[in-house]
């Protein structure tokens, strides 16, 4: 047990924390930096979902059927597989005309009912009533369980004035102003109640998951323990099965539970609220798609465990199973985790509330009260918004009130799952007017107002009846053997069905007569112009919308208004900053040079009455906008005309845009080729020059020493003929060097502009290679050095250019000669194959190359080794023979440690995908 | 009405998800089986659960495609 204190001072103080978040993010909404624009926050603020019901109701649930309290998590999963279909779509519409309640989407999608809006805002109000008790019984109990002693009665019912159901819901009614009205917000977006919303899921997710793990591994050794011992017990076996359950597994039952929860979870006026009215960013719906059911697994985890833990630790039927998560911890000696499991609790009501209310509340304002009140004669005052505020904060106070009044009244007997379902299997009733009027634009103003009526009568008659009656003194009778005997009209078995549960018969029969009300009502009447239009704007939102535009697509209007009617209107219904705002923005949108320019044209009156519904309705606007201008009705043609030019003119302008986009990437593309053909051109022109200056370098050197020696000899008559022999034979060997540099030179040039002739032929490497070997033969000779050849028996053959290749191999084989050590010399030749490439690799016992030698030996006139040592050569040879290599696809490269010799190989490919268009036979 | 392959995608997981946890296929796994110390029938529920949210993951979360 815990002192009274300490539960209400912490509830008090986790509720103050909430208010402090919501303060935060609403003043970082004001400041334009939002903490709620990310989808992370946006999945857990759709876990409002969660409630006291999943919190305490979902045990007592699996305590005494099982796996049942699971289709309730399963039916929302599925729906939002959809979400990026359904979702989106709702979030769009709603954002294009402002729309920030389910009452008006549904008036709005019908041709701007105020009458179906107060029938959709009445089936909500009724509809939730007993989910509000739900919250409140859920408190309460935790409450009471955890102030008084261990094992004291139950207490009879309270007098009302002591009973803390009802301070619960007056301190939450207080909080829910706090956080939904403490200003007038054009869109109805509370960024702060979010945020708040969003800390709450994670509370209650985190206390719930906490005492799960303690009933698992504190209580238990582990869930297969649990598990285990459950099994042992046959009454508790069973809860872990569907099968043995009374006569069977009942599949409609489980899949109309499912049913129910997929349609509760979109058309519920909390989840309308966060998913829709609250979305930053569609994108966000992808994110959530996944993580919210992730979050409604994580959160039904430990239900079954705790439920067995609790049947196994009390026995069964001497606790309440809805409060396991307080009374197993309390009861084991850890007042701390309770406490925070009460906390959990309080969150998931608290939450629940906090938005539930705020949404129908904005209903009843909206669509139920203030088009009441025009029609009385509201008009004539000045300023709306203070009336505005005061009629919400009254609708706050007299629903939390209602709900208390249905808790006292029925609450007591029932469990809180049942309570529950009965809200959910209400709001189903908006699911045949919400989906057909989202995809089908056949449907009308009357059906969806006949569908709603039966739907929500038969609810009324079907499950809300049977479960008031006990409590308000009806006689069983009625329900029993039906009013005044008349057993066909029993609310249990309607027309004498039997066979369904009480759930599955009234959701059969309100949602099969709302369906067909609907479409049959449609498909026998024809539909008007408004309600046509507004179908068009509903059904095609993707076709003529993109995310980020505002107002595209077709007006449908046709008449007179004059701009200052339009603009006092504004004034009266937003404010006067927030008037001004917009209609500046809309002339800087428009292109009119300044506010009073504006043409009040259609554009300009939807325009207004949009941001008017963001207000107070779609419904009340178009009543409002209505009363300032003069207005032709439009016939169906009309409709189809206006249709049919705005189709024109947005393909228009599709193709315009797409045209310009068009001529703007080609530029784009046509500079970027440009520069990148300049920067080549730069490149060569600066490798050019280089080329030209090592040229006239290497040329010099011979050229020099020829014209020295021709000089001694013209200076000196009488050289004797031995010198003058001498002489003349280095003049040959310069001139000799000095030709073999000019042809490398214009062999290169060749190869380098593409204007190199190639001979195509069967080649056999290994053969050239021999041959090679057989050239060079002399130059090892000289040198003292060992030539030793690796061949395999057979190569396959090459297509390339046989001289070209003996050139490159005599040229790594001269190389190498090169280099050896006198005397010492021994050079290695490999041929190899492999399925793909055919390889020479060309090894030496020279010096080796120095590791930053190794990068420049490739290139034109860098001769590997110091100047002063440098050997015969042009410089050339290996650039040439890497262009060869090159050229018919394969690579040449260089391994080396200095003092360890160097090795060149190349490798060429067997077969060459994309010949090269230079070889020519 | 569903374009766009991440529309589509998601449309046919859902409509598996409907068929995997319902009757008469959810019947298949309720048998006295223990796996893991763990009663087969609640196992193979959440283990199919969180198959489908994997996948949806996958699919919601794949970059690219623009619906």
């Amino acid at each position: 047990m815990l002192s009274v204190t300490i539960v209400v001072a912490t509830s008090f103080a986790y509720l103050a924390l909430l208010f402090g978040v919501a303060h935060l993010g609403d003043r970082r909404a004001r400041e334009g930096r939002s903490l709620i624009g990310n989808a992370w926050v946006y999945t857990l603020s759709m876990g409002v979902y969660c409630t006291a019901w999943t919190y305490f109701g979902s045990i007592a649930s699996a305590a005494t059927s099982g796996l049942w309290f699971l289709p309730i998590y399963l039916g929302p999963t599925l729906a939002m597989l959809l979400a990026w279909t359904l979702l989106r779509k709702m979030i769009r519409i709603a954002r294009i005309h402002r729309i920030t309640s389910i009452a008006d989407f549904i008036a709005s999608r019908h041709g701007k009912s105020p009458l179906l809006a107060m029938l959709v805002t009445l089936i909500a109000v009724i509809g939730i009533l007993p989910y509000v008790a739900l919250q409140l019984k859920a408190v309460a109990s935790g409450y009471a369980l955890l102030t008084e002693l261990p094992g004291a009665a139950a207490a009879q019912p309270l007098p009302w004035w002591r009973d803390s159901a009802l301070y619960i819901a007056l301190v939450l009614a207080g909080f829910t102003i706090a956080f939904g009205t403490r200003r007038l917000d054009a869109s109805e977006r509370h960024e702060g109640m979010v945020a708040a919303i969003a800390l709450e899921s994670l509370v209650k997710l985190v206390c719930f998951v906490a005492v799960g793990a303690f009933v698992a591994w504190g209580l238990f050794d582990g869930p297969a323990d649990l598990f285990a011992r459950a099994a042992d017990r046959p009454e508790l076996a069973r809860l872990s099965s569907l099968r043995d359950l009374g006569a069977g597994f009942d599949g409609g039952s489980w899949f109309a539970m499912m049913l129910l929860a997929a349609l509760s979870v979109i058309f519920l006026p909390r989840q309308f609220q966060v998913m829709v009215v609250e979305n930053v960013d569609e994108r966000h719906v992808r994110r959530a798609t996944w993580a919210f059911p992730l979050y409604l697994l994580l959160i039904n985890l430990f239900v079954l465990p705790i439920a067995l833990g609790g049947l196994l630790h009390f026995g069964i039927g001497r606790e309440n199973p809805e409060t396991f998560v307080l009374s197993l911890p309390l009861a084991t000696g850890h007042p701390a985790l309770a406490l925070a499991a009460f906390i959990g609790g309080l969150s998931a009501a608290t939450g629940m509330i906090i938005v539930e209310v705020i949404a129908v509340s904005t209903m009843v304002c909206n669509d139920l009260l203030l088009p009441l009140q025009l029609r009385a004669g509201l008009r004539a005052a000045r300023d709306l918004g203070g009336v505005l505020l005061g009629i919400r904060r009254g609708v706050i106070v007299a629903i939390l009130l209602l709900g208390y009044l249905y808790y006292r009244v029925a609450g007591e007997t029932q469990a809180l799952i049942s309570i529950g379902l009965i809200s959910f299997a209400a709001v189903a009733q908006f699911a045949p007017a919400m989906l057909g009027g989202m995809y089908w634009k056949g449907g009308t103003r009357r059906a969806a107002f006949a569908g709603l009526s039966a739907g929500f009568l038969l609810w009324a008659w079907t499950l809300m009846l049977p479960s008031l009656a006990p409590a308000v003194g009806m006689p069983a009778q009625l329900v029993d053997a039906g009013p005044f005997g008349v057993a066909w009209l029993r609310p249990e078995h309607l027309l004498g069905m039997t066979g369904l549960d009480k759930l599955t018969h009234a959701l059969f029969w309100s949602l099969s007569v709302n369906t067909a009300l609907y479409f049959g009502v449609s498909l026998l009447g024809r539909p008007s112009a408004r309600e046509t239009s507004q179908a068009l704007l509903f059904v095609d939102v993707f076709e003529r919308t993109d995310r980020h535009s505002a107002d595209r697509g077709p007006v449908f209007w046709r008449g007179h208004a004059e701009l200052a009617d339009l603009h006092r209107l504004a004034v009266r219904f937003l404010g006067a900053d927030d008037a001004e705002r917009l209609i500046v923005e809309y002339a800087r949108r428009s292109g009119a040079a300044g506010p009073e320019q504006i043409v009040a044209d259609a554009r300009f009156v939807q325009f207004v009455e949009t941001h008017l519904a963001g207000a107070i309705g779609s419904a009340s606007a178009r009543l409002m906008v209505a009363s300032v201008v003069d207005e032709e009705a439009l016939e169906l043609d009309d409709v189809m005309r206006i249709l049919d030019e705005a189709s024109r003119e947005a393909a228009q302008l599709r193709a315009h845009s797409h045209a310009l986009e068009e001529n703007a990437r080609s530029l784009q593309r046509a500079t970027a080729e440009l520069s990148a053909a300049n920067e080549a051109l730069k490149s060569l022109d600066r490798l050019k020059d280089e080329f030209m200056s090592s040229v006239t370098h290497e040329l010099r050197t011979p050229l020099t020493s020829i014209r020295a020696l021709a000089e001694l000899m013209a200076d000196d008559p009488a050289l004797d003929v031995a010198q003058r022999q001498h002489f003349l034979g280095l003049v040959v060997a310069e001139t000799e060097r000095l030709t073999r540099l000019v042809n490398e030179v214009l062999d290169m040039a060749k190869l380098e502009s593409g204007h190199a002739e190639w001979r195509a032929a069967e080649v056999d490497l290994r053969a050239l290679v021999q041959q090679a070997v057989q050239t060079t033969r002399e130059l090892f000779r000289e040198r003292g050095a060992v030539v030793e050849m690796h061949l395999p028996d057979a190569v396959p053959p090459l297509q390339a250019d046989p001289d070209r290749l003996t050139q490159v191999l005599v040229n790594l084989l001269s190389n190498a000669a090169k280099f050896v050590p006198t005397e010492r010399g021994h050079v290695d030749i490999t041929l190899y194959a492999n399925t793909e490439h055919l390889g020479v690799t060309v090894c030496d016992n020279g010096p080796g190359v120095e590791a930053a030698q190794q990068a420049l030996v490739f290139e034109r006139f860098r001769q590997g080794g110091d100047t002063a040592q440098r050997p015969q050569g042009t410089g050339l040879g290996l650039p040439i023979s890497r262009r060869i290599v090159e050229h018919f696809g394969g690579r040449m490269w260089l391994h080396s440690e200095p003092g360890h010799g160097a090795c060149f190989g190349f490798e060429l490919p067997l077969r060459r995908d994309t010949p090269d268009q230079e070889m020519r036979p | 009405m569903f374009k766009g392959l991440r529309s589509q995608r998601l449309l046919g997981l859902s409509a598996l998800g409907w068929l995997l946890l319902n009757a008469p296929l959810l019947t298949l796994w309720d048998r006295e089986v223990v796996l893991w110390g763990l009663p087969l029938l609640p196992l193979a529920l959440f283990v199919g659960w969180t198959g489908l949210i994997a996948l949806a993951a996958w699919i919601a979360e794949a970059p690219g495609e623009p619906d």
